[in-house]
Formats: C-alpha cells, structure tokens, sequence
C-alpha cells in the first residue's frame, strides 16, 4: 500500500536562529506568512533559495531552514535573477526593505520586473529604514521628520506599485504584515506565478515609523471584479489613496527564463574544438609554402 | 637581402578602410603561415577621427608589434602628419596620390598609388580603396596574393561580382607598386603548422572561458571588454550556457555571484570604470567564499580617462580595491596565447579556493591580434569546487578544514542549506562577531590561498636566470621585453626578466631569489605612479627603480632596450 508523504508543515521552514527583530516589528507577520505560503505550496527546503539585501527586514533568509542568500545593501534581485537562471529548477524569492530595493536598489527593479525574471520579490514596506535606526526612505511620507529631516521630509513618496506595473512587472499585490492570511495566499499566488512577482508588504516598524493603527484605517480590499488584466485599472488602484490591498496587476507573458531555455535549445550545436577551429589562422587556405 | 620581418602601418581617417585593410593584411599573413602581431590606435569618436593600424609580420614568432614601421601607408595628409616619425631609417611610403602632399626630402622612398582613382574606376566604389591599398603594400614586401584572393572570394562568396571587382582592384594595387616591388621583400615562412590560430586577446580569454565550461556570463559594455560580450553572447548558448546583458556592472557581478553560488560557473568582463563599480561585491565574494572570474581590460584613467589606450593602472584596484580586506585572485596573462590558458587558471583558482579572481588585461593585450598555437586542448586540466554532496558529517558551510577550503552547499543539493551571507559568520554560516570567531575566519579566508604562492602557479621566466640587470613585469610589456632581451644579449648584456602570471597573492619568495644576484631590478610597467614597482619593494624588500610610462601606449622592445642599455654597469 502506497502512503501519501505528509505535506511539510510552515514550522518545517524554520530555521534554528531566532528573529532579532524588535518585538512587535512587523517583519515577524511577514515571515510567519512565508513559512505558511511555503508550507502551503509544499516546498522542497532544498530546492528553494531566500535572497535578500542589507536591512533589518534582509535578514530573513537567516530564519529560515532553505537555502538562503543575504547579499548586499540593495542587490537581492540581481542575486536572484543569477540563482534563477542558472538553475530555473529553483523556486526562488527575493525579500528586502523600501530602502533596499527603492533607493539603492532602485535601478535593478525596472529590469527585473521588464525581463519577466521568474521569481518573487517581496517588500517589507515600513516607509523607513530600520537598521540604520530611523531614517526617511523612498516610501516615507512628505513631511516626515526623521533623524536624516529634522525640518520635515521634502521629497514625495515614491508609488512602489504605479512603478512596479509602469516597469512591466506581471505581477503586482500589496498584502500587510497584520493580515497574514491574505499576505499568505498572497505570497502562494505569487510564487506559482510564472513571472515577475512583485508583493508589497505593508510591515510596520515599531522602533521607528509605528503607523500600524493608521494604516489599518486606511486599508481596503481590492474590490472582487477588478479586472487584474487591465493595466490601467491597476495604476488607477495604485494611484487612489489609502492602500488597496490584493491583486492589482495580473498577466501572463513569456518569462526570460523560458525565452533564454528556448535560445539555448535552438543554438546548442558546438564544442571548444568548432570554437578554436573556427580561429584557425589557415582555414580553408591551401596548406603549405605559398609560392611567390 | 629578405628580412624577417616587416612592420606595416596603415594610416587615415576611421571610416577609410584603415581598419578593414589592415585585417585583410594580418588574416592573409596568417594564411601564408606568417606570425603576426597588430596594434592599433582609433578615436574615441564614433565616426571620423585618425585611426592607425599596425601589422608586424614574419616568419618566427613575434612578440610585440615593432617600432620603426618599414612601409607606412597614409589615406590622408593627417596621416603623413601624424606618423612620418614613426618611420623607420629605410621605411617606404605608399600614399594616395589626390590626398597627400609628401615633403621632397621623403619622395625617393614614397611611392603615390592612386587609391582612390582605381578604386572607382576598377572596383567601382570608393570601397574598393582598401584593396588597392593592400595590393600596393603585396607587391612592396613580396607578399604571394593568393591567400588575400582566397580571402574576397570566400568573403563574397555570394557575390561574383563584388569578388572580382575587389580582386582587380587588389592586382591594379599591385602595378601601382611595382616599381618598389620587392624593396622591402620578407623571407618565406619555413615551417608552416596547419595548427595555428590568429585571435585577439578578448577572444583568447571568451573562448578559454568556455574551455573552463564557463555557463554564465553576464556583463555591461565598455570599451576594451565588450568584445568578450559580444562573443560570448553568440556562442556561450551554442555550448549550452547563457549571457546577459545586464542594467550596469553591479548587477553584473551581483548576478554572476548568484549563479555560482547556483553552482555554475559564471564571470564577468569590463573595464576600470565598472570594476570600481564591483568592488563592494568583489569583497562580499571574498567573505562568503564564492567562485567567479572577473575580467578587467585596463583602459587608460583615471576615471573615464582614455578609453581607447592603455595602461596598467588598476593593479592596485585588483589587489586591494574594497573595504576591509576581503581575499582574491589577481592574475596576469602575457600574451594572447596566455589569456586562454589564464582563463582556464582563472577559473580553477576560483573554483578550487572558492574566492573572486580578477584577470588583468589591457587595451593593448586585449585588442591585439596575434597568430599563436592552437591550444592542445588535451592538456586542458579542470578543477571543481568542494560540495557538500556525499558528506558524512554534520554539514557546515564554513568548516574550518585543514586546507581552510569548506564544503559548499549548491541549492538542490539535499542537506546543504546554508544561508551565504557577507556579515561575519561561524562555521555554520550563522552571524557572528565574537573577536576569536573573526580571527578565526579572516585567517582561514586567507590561508586557504597559500598554496598559490607556493608552487602551483606558473611563472614566466626569460633570459638569464641570475641576470645583471633583473627586469620585473606584469601582463601585457611580457612580448616587447622578451624582444629587448634578445637584442640586450645579442651585445653582450646579462639581463633576465621574471614575469608572475599571479600577482596575488605575491610570489614575494620566487621574485625575490630571481632578483637575488642582480645588480639593478627593474619593472617597466604601463602607468604612472609605478604601482608594480612599489609592490615588489613592498612584498620583497629589495630596491627596484621604476620605469613606468603612461602615455596610452604599450611599451616597444626597443623603449625597453633603451631601459636596460642605460643600466649596463660600465
Ligand atoms: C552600500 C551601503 N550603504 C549603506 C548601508 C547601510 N544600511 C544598512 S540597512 C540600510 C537601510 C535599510 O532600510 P530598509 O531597506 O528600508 O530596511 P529595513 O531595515 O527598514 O527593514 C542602510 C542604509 C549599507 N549596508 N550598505
Ligand atoms: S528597527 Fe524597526 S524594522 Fe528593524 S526590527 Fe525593529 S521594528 Fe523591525
């Protein structure tokens, strides 16, 4: 009689180190939903890599029991997009903070997202940055003061979602740390996507940016017959205020890992030797002493 | 009497057929079974702007491309302007005769040939001008026009009439010449391999990356490295592998890092700008012992500096660049030939200590053509890296081993899960920063590289063993110092020259024995502050005098003849 193996259970994905995060961070929502999605979707530890950047919310690889890759301030999805390609076997997550990845990693997101990389990147959003202790980071609002703006924040706030559909992202969902059941269907969508997923995650941090009460306030479900299709519906999502959660942006289209599988299909047809032949000085020359 | 070798400069405006001339010249000397070696020099321009192409060729190996040019070929009064001094006591002139105006102490040995004229008439374009240029140049140094006829045909293959317009064009080139026929005759080659190739540096080392079974490359274009792009975007997928152009150099080497540690062999080509642009994850590889190549085609600097010359500067960049002192691999190939074998080098330090090796080329080694041996590729040695796959022990990442080399999880491997990370971390890959713990780690980050001071490395020697005059070099001055030893020693001088294919880590032991008798210690090197030079006094402790140049150019044999007559203790 054959037996069913038993699914992995979310505790199965952790790690033997505990979080360091402040009590209360809401990174720890953000994780205990990625153990779920990662249960949910029966993910083999060995066969799955977490990469991430530099910031309080980075260190999440280290949480959990899989292959993990905390790289630099601002460089998981670059990282991810070499793990992916050289092995598409791997179900592969990028995971940082607003500031890893919309300020010093803002130039690698468009390129992700308008490559169709096929992996998930997931944004701890707490519109600060927490381990450089508090200062304003590319989502904190106008006005804000902060160690770095005493005189209040100057900038707008950049829309992390109007930016992720603009770039061509084929996936786009903003779930929140504090509703880790919607956050975990939404990371399970996600990672069965085949594409780029992108998933803000509004997650507070308590140190130095605790808008957890606001933001519930302001929170409200994608209405059930968005079209997830229609792009222009997802910027008009993105650019409402208050934060629409859910699926805003929906499509499928060829991935750049499939297009480069099919290009090496189609040209794999040398080896070294046609590679140093093809430089023979002497090809197709009559061989031997040329006659003046 | 013939010689052995000519030096031919072509010269005008990029755009003139300089450049396409000087190819159609250095493939059919390598098809008659000469040796070549090119240099050129081309604006930074796109369009327009003097551009010079240079072939030595002969019939033993050369090394470096020449200095007196023998037969100087100017397209326009620029080029007269610009190169006449370069010419040679007995050199001879070929100009165009509607566009150049040659000085009457210079017309005995300056022959006008009517490129333009011909090539409208015979070939029927401007087009044609190239091939009337190197039919002229055929019949000056004897050179058999059967491989340059072998050449147009296969080129325009599908096109009889192109073909033929091109090979009257070549054979009324000739006539234009024949009065100086033969005046600077080389002498056959003798021994004719079928087994040589000619390639550029660039080429050497892409292709010596697939023979390390390089999978991934990703890269971002910058001149002189994006050939190695360019090349590899076309066949790295024909052996199976991928390319990507990526958004910058960051993202470059951060995906190569991610694909190795995927457990595929990955690397990355650029130039100073985009090494500087790599560092921070240069010394994230260093820490979390990941393999990947990284080749750097020094253009001249600083910063954005002289990107069509070069130079030698990033040395110090290679070997120290970044914060905190992560390891890596410097090495330096010397020849064309060497790019591929130092690649493959590359690749197996790499993967063997698990550690960034960057390989240092420059404009003038990268750019330059050379005929060389077809590499034996059963000599071709690979190494791969430790894994965790089969381990009968509780599995560490990094395991303080007795070589200091650690097993490496590769994600599907069962049982291998770690998490790399560029924090300090113990043996399991955990974060720590106890004081014993980072000692601990620093100290077996760097003796695990040990074993390339001490004798798996190749160096290379020339010359006397225990010289008088010891000359010290990296990379690219090899040829044109090798040359100078011969001409040093042929008048009687005990020179020798040491060349260390790793710079690092320093083999401070062997150069120090080879300096050991010598009277003088010099290192010729292409930059300004003599970086070389202060190195090996550094690691060795030996007084060297430096004699760096940067003036974009790479050294002849006899600017390093000049060097070392100048030492000759009376
Ligand atoms: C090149 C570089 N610059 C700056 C830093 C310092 N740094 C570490 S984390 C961080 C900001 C992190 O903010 P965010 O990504 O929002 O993550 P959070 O800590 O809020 O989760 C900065 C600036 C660094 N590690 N590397
Ligand atoms: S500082 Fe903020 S983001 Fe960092 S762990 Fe504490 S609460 Fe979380």
């Amino acid at each position: 009689m054959s037996t069913v193996p038993a699914k992995r259970k979310p505790s199965d994905y952790k790690s033997e180190l505990k979080p360091i995060w402040c009590p209360g961070c809401g990174d720890f929502g953000v994780l205990a939903s990625l153990y779920r999605a990662f249960a949910e979707l029966d993910l083999d530890p060995a066969n799955t890599v977490v990469v991430s950047g530099i910031g309080c919310s980075s260190r999440l690889p280290g949480f959990v029991s899989t292959y993990g890759f905390h790289s630099l301030h601002g460089r998981p999805l670059p990282v991810a997009m070499g793990v992916k390609l050289a092995n598409p076997d791997l179900n592969v997550i990028a995971v940082g903070g607003d500031g890893d990845g919309f300020a010093i990693g803002a130039g690698h997101f468009p390129h992700a997202a308008r490559r169709n990389v096929d992996i998930t990147y997931l944004v701890m959003d707490n519109e600060i940055y927490g381990l450089t202790k508090g200062q304003v980071s590319p989502t904190s609002l106008t006005d804000q003061k902060a160690p770095s703006t005493p005189w209040g924040n100057l900038e707008t706030p950049l829309n992390t979602l109007a930016f992720a559909v603009a770039s061509g992202a084929s996936f786009v969902a903003r779930g929140a740390s504090f509703n880790t059941k919607a956050l975990t269907e939404l990371i399970v969508q996600a990672m069965e996507h085949k594409g780029f997923s992108y998933i803000d995650a509004l997650s507070p941090c308590v140190m130095f940016n605790n808008h957890q009460e606001e933001w519930k306030e302001l929170v409200t479900d994608v209405a059930p017959d968005h079209d997830v299709a229609d792009k222009t519906a997802a910027f008009d999502l993105a650019l409402k205020g208050g934060f629409k959660m859910g699926i805003l942006y929906r499509e499928q289209r060829a991935t750049i890992n499939e297009k480069y599988a099919a290009l090496v299909e189609a040209a794999k047809d040398s080896d070294l030797e046609t590679m140093l032949e093809a430089f023979n000085a002497r090809k197709g020359a009559a061989i031997g002493k040329p006659t003046v | 009497m013939a010689r052995k070798s000519v030096v031919i400069r072509l010269a005008g405006e990029s755009g003139e057929g300089v450049i396409s001339s000087g190819d159609i010249l250095t493939q059919a000397a390598a098809r008659g079974g000469y040796w070549t070696q090119t240099f050129r020099t081309y604006p930074a321009e796109i369009k327009g702007g003097p551009c010079m192409y240079q072939v030595r060729m002969g019939e033993e190996r050369i090394y470096s491309h020449g200095k007196d040019v023998d037969l100087l070929v100017c397209f326009n009064q620029e080029a007269w302007d610009l190169h006449w001094d370069s010419l040679g006591p007995d050199g001879v002139i070929l100009f165009d005769e509607t566009a150049v105006d040659i000085p009457e102490e210079y017309a005995a040995r300056a022959r006008p040939v009517r490129m333009e004229k011909l090539a409208k008439e015979i070939g029927g374009s401007l087009r044609a001008k190239n091939m009337v240029a190197v039919g002229a140049v055929a019949g000056v140094i004897s050179f058999n026009t059967t491989p340059i006829e072998e050449l147009v045909l296969r080129r325009y293959a599908h096109k009889q009439g192109v073909a033929d317009a091109n090979i009257a064009a070549l054979r009324a080139g000739g006539d234009e010449s024949a009065d100086l026929r033969g005046s600077l005759a080389i002498t056959d080659p003798v021994e004719v391999e079928a087994d040589r190739i000619l390639m550029s540096g660039n080429q050497a080392i892409a292709v010596g990356a697939i023979a390390a079974g390089v999978k991934y490359f990703a890269g971002y274009p910058i001149t002189p490295a994006s050939d190695i792009l360019e090349w590899l975007s076309a066949k790295l997928p024909q052996v199976g592998g991928i390319t990507i152009q990526c958004e910058d150099e960051i993202a470059s080497i951060s995906s190569v890092l991610g694909a190795s540690y995927a457990g595929v062999k990955s690397m990355t080509a650029t130039s100073g700008p985009g090494l500087s642009l790599m560092t921070e994850m240069l010394g994230y590889a260093g820490t979390a012992e990941i393999p990947c190549v990284v080749i750097d085609a020094q253009r001249g600097g600083p910063s954005t500096g002289l990107p069509t010359k070069t130079e030698q500067s990033d040395l110090q960049h290679a070997l120290y660049g970044g914060h905190g002192e992560a390891p890596r691999v410097v090495i330096a190939p010397i020849t064309v030939e060497d790019c591929f074998w130092a690649t493959i080098d590359a690749f197996n330090y790499s993967e063997r200590y698990q550690v960034p090796v960057i390989l240092l080329t420059d404009q003038g080694l990268a750019t330059r053509m050379e005929v060389i041996h077809k590499p034996d590729t059963d000599l071709i040695e690979l190494w791969d890296r430790r894994t965790s796959a089969g381990l009968d022990r509780e599995y560490k990442r990094y395991e303080l081993t007795e070589d200091s080399i650690s097993p490496m999880g590769i994600p599907g491997e069962e049982g291998g899960q770690y998490v790399s990370t560029g924090i300090e971390h113990d043996e399991l890959g955990h974060p720590a920063y106890t004081p014993e713990n980072h000692v601990a780690m620093q100290t077996k980050r760097w003796a695990k590289l040990e074993p390339l001071k001490n004798g798996i490395v190749r160096h290379e020697h020339y010359g006397e063993e225990q010289p008088e005059i010891a000359i010290i070099g990296f990379g690219s001055t090899y040829g044109a110092v090798r040359e100078a030893i011969d001409l040093a020693r042929a008048e009687g001088a005990s020179v020798g020259a040491f060349y260390p294919r790793v710079l690092g880590p320093f083999p401070g032991e062997q150069v120090t024995a080879f300096a050991a008798k010598a009277r003088r210690v010099v290192v010729p090197e292409v930059n300004f502050t003599g970086q070389l030079a202060r190195l090996v006094r550094g690691e060795c402790g030996i007084p060297v005098e430096s004699h760096a140049k940067c003036d974009g150019l790479p050294f002849t044999a006899e600017d390093v003849l000049d060097v070392i007559m100048e030492r000759i203790p009376s």
